[in-house]
This record gives structure tokens, sequence and C-alpha cells, in this order.
């Protein structure tokens, strides 16, 4: 099991930011974390890696306890795409993918033909080649995102946790990177971490669903089974209608606003 | 052109600024033995100590606005020099003096005041909920004018003798005699530009945030720590031999961004050359504008710097 979470809990001084949580992913899973907002998804994300400490409960990445890794290990491991775009960054995209080789680097080491490559490859899945020797600051919140992506591909780890990373897309950039994750999880196998609040993304593309509510978990099995009226209206507080998806026999779940 | 062009030019300018500086309003007068004298007693160590100071100050500012995400956070703003000054005020005012490792009672409160002003900063900036640039600036002058007014407090208590020279030496000055001065500076500002280069990567993430840069696998809880104190002592140091010389750290880091980029494996040796000529500029003409009287370079940097300190204000306003 590549990340095994028994029993988790973070506070922040006596505020209690999730409680007992428990999960699983093996290589190649795609797990989806939902929940309302402050539900603490995001901090379940910061745990795995270690910007928020855990209080109590075990976290093992690899066979081993998260709290005996540094940070340059771990980084090897799993990489992360934060909730805001990167638009406030003033580096030029080609410089910020590569930093994200830092990990694999000592402060004598050369840079390698290996390098490259990584870095180009990330360039090239995520499209990112047309604008990679702008600003991070000039660019849409589609692209920038994008890079983001790009820039924990370059970090070149069998995880990638995702924090929201379609929140602020159109249609159009949030299928391309929905299906962009759907490619590293099938095609390049890697164990995918990401938190949503599209719930059809969530049932139709992850393996598994993380429910979250109020720091706890409400539910934790898998995606096809994710979609009930009564687990949504208490995870939301909102009724939500389902119809049945036009090409394919899976549900999906519209809020009903009526 | 390409960086390492622009790299190679800036070293050429530096050469010329420290070789032409000497010799800038040498008259010919009196006998060999005066001018040989002039030139290696005073004129060489004088450029040599500006140099090594202003690249120092200058190497310090750029880790600040790098560590804290600010253009206008530097160890002057956020009160850093004024309380390595009040350190020093401190010692002339008791009159103590002792010397551990070959540093004087005066350097050791420096850096004692510039270590206590800058865990003030940093336990402050801990706050992370709500805390923004902003705070963190305003934070920096209330830090800086309360040091400053403790000062003054110590200068009423002093006598005369004590407060001239007290005054004299917040003005900053470059005036030496030999290499003694030199001698304690550089092992200082060589350590400060050592561990710097040496975490030149980190500090690249770290302009990227401090999530970000946890994620690609720095620590940044230790590098914070190590770059926290080699500017400390690096400022404590300066402060301690040259008097809080102003916006140094300030305007050359920034300069140095607009002409070389944000990557610090570059912007370091940059900010390291331009930051000394920038420096021993200011203290040649300090020494021309009213000669053969000479002004303090403190006067000089801190007239450049104001306004150049308005005008950042202004664009940094305007982009957020």
């Amino acid at each position: 099991m590549l990340i095994n979470a028994q029993d988790i809990s973070v506070r922040i001084s006596d505020k209690k930011l999730i409680e007992s949580i428990s999960c699983n992913a093996a290589q190649g899973d795609y797990l989806c974390i939902v929940g309302p907002n402050g539900s603490g998804k995001s901090t379940f994300l910061k745990t795995l890696i270690a910007i928020l400490p855990i209080h109590s409960g075990k976290l093992m990445i690899d066979g081993q306890s998260i709290s005996q890794y540094r940070h340059k290990k771990l980084a090897r491991l799993i990489s992360y795409v934060p909730q805001n775009g990167g638009n406030h960054l003033t580096f030029i995209v080609d410089d910020y993918v590569r930093m994200a080789r830092y990990s694999h680097h000592h402060v004598f080491s050369e840079w390698q033909t290996h390098d490259n490559e990584v870095v180009e490859n990330a360039l090239n899945i995520t499209e990112c080649q047309a604008f990679r020797y702008r600003k991070m600051s000039t660019l849409s919140g589609g692209e920038c995102q994008r890079v983001m992506i790009a820039a924990a591909l370059a970090q070149d780890t069998p995880v990638l946790v995702l924090d929201e990373p379609t929140a602020f897309l159109d249609p159009h950039h949030q299928v391309a990177v929905h299906q962009l994750i759907r490619k590293l999880n099938q095609q390049h196998n890697k164990t995918i971490i990401e938190v949503t609040h599209d719930i059809n993304h969530a049932a139709q593309h992850s393996k598994h669903v993380l429910a979250l509510l109020d720091g706890k978990c409400l539910w934790h099995g898998p995606a096809e089974q994710f979609l009930n009226a009564e687990r949504l209206q208490q995870l939301y507080q909102q009724a939500f209608v389902f119809a049945k998806h036009p090409h394919h026999d899976r549900l999906i779940a519209v809020a009903d606003e009526s | 052109m390409s960086i390492k062009l622009k790299l190679i030019a800036l070293s050429l300018f530096t050469i010329l600024v420290v070789i032409i500086s000497p010799w800038l309003d040498f008259s010919a007068a009196g006998s060999a033995d005066i001018q040989q004298m002039i030139i290696y007693e005073l004129r060489i160590p004088r450029v040599l100590f500006a140099f090594t100071a202003g690249c120092g100050l200058a190497l310090c500012g750029m880790v600040f606005q790098a560590m804290f995400r600010n253009p206008l956070a530097t160890p002057f703003t956020l009160g850093v020099a004024s309380g390595a000054s009040l350190g020093a005020a401190i010692s002339v005012y008791t009159g103590i003096s002792f010397t551990i490792l070959g540093l004087s009672a005066t350097s050791l409160s420096a850096f004692a005041g510039a270590l206590i002003a800058i865990s003030f900063v940093y336990s402050i900036s801990r706050f992370r909920f709500g805390f923004s640039g902003e705070t963190l600036l305003l934070t920096g002058v209330a830090i800086s004018f309360f040091f400053s007014s403790l000062i003054l407090f110590i200068q009423y208590l002093s006598n005369v003798a004590d407060s001239f020279q007290i005054i004299r030496w917040l003005m900053g000055s470059l005036t030496v005699v030999g290499y003694q001065e030199l001698k304690q500076l550089l092992p200082f500002v060589t350590l400060t530009a050592v561990v710097i280069i040496y975490l030149s990567r980190e500090l690249n993430l770290l302009m990227a945030g401090d999530e970000i840069a946890t994620s690609r696998g720095v620590s940044v809880k230790y590098v914070r720590y190590a770059l926290f104190f080699v500017t400390s002592l690096c400022v404590g140091a300066i402060v301690a031999l040259c008097g809080p010389i102003g916006f140094v750290g300030m305007m050359v880091p920034h300069i140095c961004r607009l002409i070389i980029g944000e990557d610090h494996r570059y912007l370091i040796p940059a900010t390291l050359l331009f930051g000394g000529s920038f420096l021993v500029i200011c203290d040649t003409l300090a020494r021309l504008v009213i000669a053969p009287a000479e002004l303090p370079v403190g006067v000089i940097t801190t007239l450049l710097g104001g306004p150049f300190f308005l005008w950042l204000l202004m664009r940094y306003k305007s982009q957020h």
C-alpha cells in the first residue's frame, strides 16, 4: 500500500481540522475527496505532503511513517498541485517547471539529460510548449493550471496530489484537465488523490471516493456507489436529482434548485 | 543579451569602478611617500571596505525580499538594522570593551540587537491568519521607531562626546585607516555569501511560496533559520563597523532583478557585484560632492534611496 492513513487527526491550536480519518491508496489508484467547504479536504491533502503535521493517528507512505521522512525524500514520492492557480508568480514557465526537479538534485549535481527529458515530457503532456518562455503572471487561468500540473509532473513522483485543479476553469478546460489526470492515471500508472467539488467527475472517473463532513469521514467507498440522494443531502445540505447519462448507464447528479 | 553576457558586463563594470575610484580627486601634491600613504593606507582599504559592506548589505536585502516575497522587505525596513544600531549604541553608552574571537563588544551587541529584532519580525510573521505583506512592513516600521527612540533615549543620557560619536556613527561612514576593519568584516560577508549561494535553489523555491517549496522537498523551516541567522550576523557586523547605511539592500537587488531576472543562481552574483560597486560609487560621491570635506555615505544612499523607495511603493501598490 503506497499511502495508508489510520485514524489521523489534525489540530491547529485546539481547533480540530480533521478527526480520525482512515483511507488507503495503492499504486495506480484514483481517490477523489469530496465534501462541503471547510470540511477538511485541503487539510487532509496537506498532511500527505507534510505541510501540516498530524496530531494523532498513523500515516504511512510507502511503508514508512511520514514523520520519518525528510522533505526531500517525500518530494520524490508525492507531488502537489495547490489550489490557487499560480497567476501571482513571476517565474518564466520553463524555469518554474525546471525548479520542480529540486528533490532529484543536491547542491553540486549537474543538470542531466534525463532531467531535460522529464521536463520536456511534462511540458508536452500538459501542452505547455506554446508558452514555455512566458511569465506565469501573463497566462490565463487554464494555462497557469496546466503549468502547475506540468511542474508537479516534472517532479516525477508515483503519487500526484491535486487540490481542486479545475476550480477556476471554463467547461472546456475542465474537461481537458480531467482528461489529462485520467491519462496520467491510466497510461502512466500514477496514483491520483484529488480534491474536487465536481461530484459527477468524482463518481465517473475516480476509483474511490472519500466524503468528508466537518473534518470527519462521512463515507468511503467505490466511486460507482457514491451517488446516492440521501448521502449527498447529508453531505451538502442540498437536494439532488438524478438522471442516466445518455451515453452510458451511470447516474449523473444535478443539484435540485426547485 | 543573454544572462551570462550581462554578468560578464557587470563584472567588467565592477572591476572598472574598483580600479578607478581610489584615484578620483587625487591631488598630485605632496611627496611621493605621502601619495603612496594616501593610496595604500587610505584609499584602497576604503574602497575594498566599501565594496565588501555593499556586497553584504545588498545580499541581505535580496534574501529578505525573497523570503518575505515582498520588494520592500529589507533588514532596514524591517527594523533589523535599527536593532543592531541600538545594540551598538548601548555598548558605546555603557563603555564596556572586550573582545571575543577578535569581535569587539560593539559588534557583539550589534549582533544581539539584530537577532532580537529579527526574532520579533519572524514571530510576528508566524501568525499566518490574516497576515499580509503590509502588516509585515508596518511591524518593521513600528519596531524601527521603537528602537530609534531607545537610541535617542540613550543619546539623551550620554555625555556630549558619546552622544556625538553615536550620531556620527548613525549617519553611516566608511572612513577607515588601514585594513583592520576590512579584516573584521570580510569573514562575515564571505560566510553569508557562501551560505546564500549554497541555498540559491531553495531561495528560488521559497519565492513560489512556503507550501510549494515544502512540496518540492525544501525544509522551509531550516532554510529560514539558516538565512535569518547569517543575515543577522552580516547586518550586525556591517552596522557595528560602518553604521546603518540604508537603502543599499533595497535598491540593488531590485535593480538587479530588473536586469538579470528572478533566478537566484544568477541574481546572487549580480547582487554581489552591483552591491559592492554601488556602495563604492556612493562613497566616492560622498568624498567628492563637497570636497575637500566629505559627507557621510549614509546621507548619499538615503538621498538616492528615499525616492526609489517611494517609486517602488507606488509600483507595488498599483500591482496589488
